[in-house]
């Protein structure tokens, strides 16, 4: 299932390494990303994900990320139904 | 020092742990950290050499787990750096606080591949909470306050600060960066009616205690919500301590090694409520057949916990310390109190083996018995590891060090090293197998340097028991290089380092040399031959549900 994320992160060299290390261990898989800069100097991370997982095991662990500003996904549904695979 | 003053990088490094009231740091010095132990020479600041960064790593985790302080440990770069990473996973599995500063190449060569360089930052990113690495000096100060705020808060963990060597050697101009103080978060009180609302259907209700109990500085309110509402109780390897152990309805640990009656009880549970907990695998066995009838109250400072494998009913992140208290309970449940108790009877561990063979479960609980209040029994991994946390009784979740989630060998000694530092007074008993053992044994040493007079309790069945114990039960009993019989004589390495020992085999002599050891002034190995036959009971296998424990099974070699 493709899921979207738009993700505001700290301009910080390594930011990117570690939305795609989660992205990769939590077990999505990266369809589409588009990455931006802001006027205020942060970055605007746009990314299509494919896994079977619910959104939100990936969404709540790039969150937490001291670097991730904002995490939003869109078009969210309930993870009730899938929160067990 | 005065603020504003004009000093080197490495001299703001040890302002910034003094402002932090750190007292000690754990390290192991190199080329790439030299300017940083320059600094730390007749400062304020006690170092603790250790023989390894690894068991520099363990022992700062060791110091913040049995204090509930934030943990400090240097390494230098390259291999300094390297050696840190198990000791930074460990602390990130079991969300442990600590500062990790490495020195790193200077910043005109990095990414030149220039000696004892690596990308230490890139390495870290999957084993620590955040990590830093400082790009210019002006960041130093103001990165260092980041990383004790990041590690102590919410969830705790390790934080790595990587420093390169011309930073260190830099001058700058020392301010004490501002903090915000952030805002006091309203708790959630629609949560908190759900939850109340749960429990006032419930008539089988558990407590499933879990290490963020202690975390969060929450064993009162916990106590306290346990006796008013009678809940039954059971707990994880890393909540040990947080429930009185003599609470009536307190049933020992759940999971693979879990008590029987802990297990049965969650499985008849009609109402789970998991505080500091996350449903690892260890604990429940077969998720989809895990207290297959509970709704799940899940209370967790770490939202990303909450329905990460089992989806709850009512998911509350406040802090514990806040929410416990605003749990009640309405039902009477003395019908499902009589049905525990019965299972804690039924279930209770036995200790009446016969032979003249040490029973280490037997040991362990004497053991447990014998420890003076203020004690802390810092653990290796495997099978002892397991006996201690189902025979032994813990005060507090910080009297019990045990590496849970990461299950590092060669955890024990040093861990137990930062915990007699940490509380100097205490009791400090490192329990190891022979093969856990040997995975730090270099840290000897640092005992011997210091004197610590920690204690080292030694279960000998020259074998790499666990393992072992898998090999008979789920490997047809394939004994691939599980034999240790080629074990040193442990009494003369303690020796070699000048820590008195004594060696046992019999069940006779436990007592006397349980006695010697704890009374002894300094430190002191106590080698117990145990019978290799011994194994781990009972046992969920993996891929089982918790409801289908193995019990002891014969095993003829």
């Amino acid at each position: 299932m493709i899921h979207h994320l738009v993700l505001t992160l700290e301009q910080r060299p390594e930011v990117l390494e570690r939305v795609l290390r989660v992205t990769r261990h939590r077990g999505f898989r990266v369809c589409d990303m588009r990455l931006s800069e802001q006027e205020d100097k942060r970055l605007l991370l746009d990314m299509a994900v494919d896994s079977d997982k619910a959104i939100e095991l990936l969404s709540r662990q790039l969150d937490k990320l001291m670097d991730v500003s904002t995490c939003v996904v869109q078009g969210q549904q309930s993870m009730a139904c899938t929160i067990n695979g | 020092m005065e603020q504003g003053q004009t000093i080197s990088g490495s001299q703001a490094v040890i302002k910034v742990l003094a402002a932090h009231g750190v007292t000690t740091v754990f390290g192991y010095p190199g080329g790439a950290i030299m300017p940083i132990y320059d600094a730390l020479y007749g400062s304020s600041v006690e170092h603790l050499l250790c023989r390894h960064e690894q068991g520099a790593g363990f022992a700062a985790v060791g110091y913040a787990r049995s204090s509930g302080k934030t943990g400090v440990c240097f390494a230098t770069s390259g291999p300094g750096a390297t050696n840190l990473i198990t000791a930074l996973a460990d602390a990130m599995m079991d969300s442990i606080p600590l500062v990790a500063i490495t020195g790193q190449v200077a910043t005109p060569v990095i990414g030149t591949d220039a000696f004892q360089e690596m990308d230490v930052l890139g390495m870290s990113l999957s084993c620590t909470k955040h990590s830093f690495m400082v790009a210019t000096a002006d960041e130093l100060v103001p990165t260092l306050y980041h990383a004790f705020e990041i590690a102590a808060s919410g969830r705790p963990g390790p934080v790595l600060v990587d420093i390169p060597k011309d930073i260190q050697l830099a001058q700058l101009e020392y301010k004490t960066p501002l903090q915000a103080v952030p805002d006091e978060p309203a708790l959630d009180i629609a949560a908190i009616s759900a939850a109340n609302a749960l429990l006032a259907q419930a008539k089988q209700p558990v407590l499933y205690v879990g290490g963020g109990v202690g975390m969060a500085g929450a064993v009162e309110p916990l106590r306290e919500l346990s006796q008013r509402t009678g809940i039954p109780s059971v707990a994880t390897l890393k909540g040990l301590g947080a429930v009185a152990y003599a609470a009536p309805g307190y049933l020992g640990m759940l999971g693979m090694h879990g008590n029987q009656a802990a297990n049965h009880a969650v499985q008849q549970a009609d109402l789970l409520l998991v505080v500091g907990a996350r449903f690892d695998d260890r604990v429940t066995g077969k998720l989809d057949t895990f207290a297959p009838h509970a709704k799940v109250i899940h209370l967790d400072i770490d939202a990303a916990e909450q329905g990460k494998l089992r989806q709850p009913d009512v998911a509350i992140s406040d802090d514990l310390c806040d929410v416990l208290p605003a749990l009640t309970l309405t039902q009477d449940i003395s019908s499902w109190q009589q049905q525990v108790a019965a299972l804690k009877l039924q279930y209770a561990w036995r200790y009446d083996r016969p032979g003249a063979q040490i029973y280490a479960p037997a040991l362990l609980k004497q053991l447990a018995d014998s420890l003076p209040e203020d004690s802390v029994v810092s653990c290796d991994v495997g099978q002892h590891q397991m006996w201690v946390a189902q025979h032994m009784w813990f005060r507090r979740p910080e009297d019990h060090l045990s590496s849970a989630g990461f299950g590092t060998m060669g955890f024990g000694l040093p861990a137990a090293v930062g915990a007699q530092v940490a509380r100097p007074g205490a009791t400090v008993v490192a329990v190891s197998g022979d093969g856990s053992f040997m995975m730090n044994v270099q840290e000897l040493t640092t005992i011997k340097r210091r004197r610590l007079p920690l204690k080292i309790l030694l279960l000998d069945n020259q074998k790499l028991g666990m393992v072992k114990q898998w090999q008979q039960l789920f490997f047809e009993e394939r004994y691939s290089e599980t034999d240790l019989s080629d074990n040193p004589d442990f009494i003369t390495l303690a020796s070699a380092f000048d820590i008195p020992g004594r060696s046992i085999s019999k069940a006779a002599e436990v007592s006397a040399a349980l006695e010697e050891m704890l009374t002894s002034k300094g430190p002191f190995l106590l080698h117990v031959q145990i019978d290799d036959k011994f194994n781990v009971w009972p046992l969920v296998p993996p891929g089982a549900s918790n409801s289908d424990m193995i019990e002891e099974v014969e095993i003829q070699q």
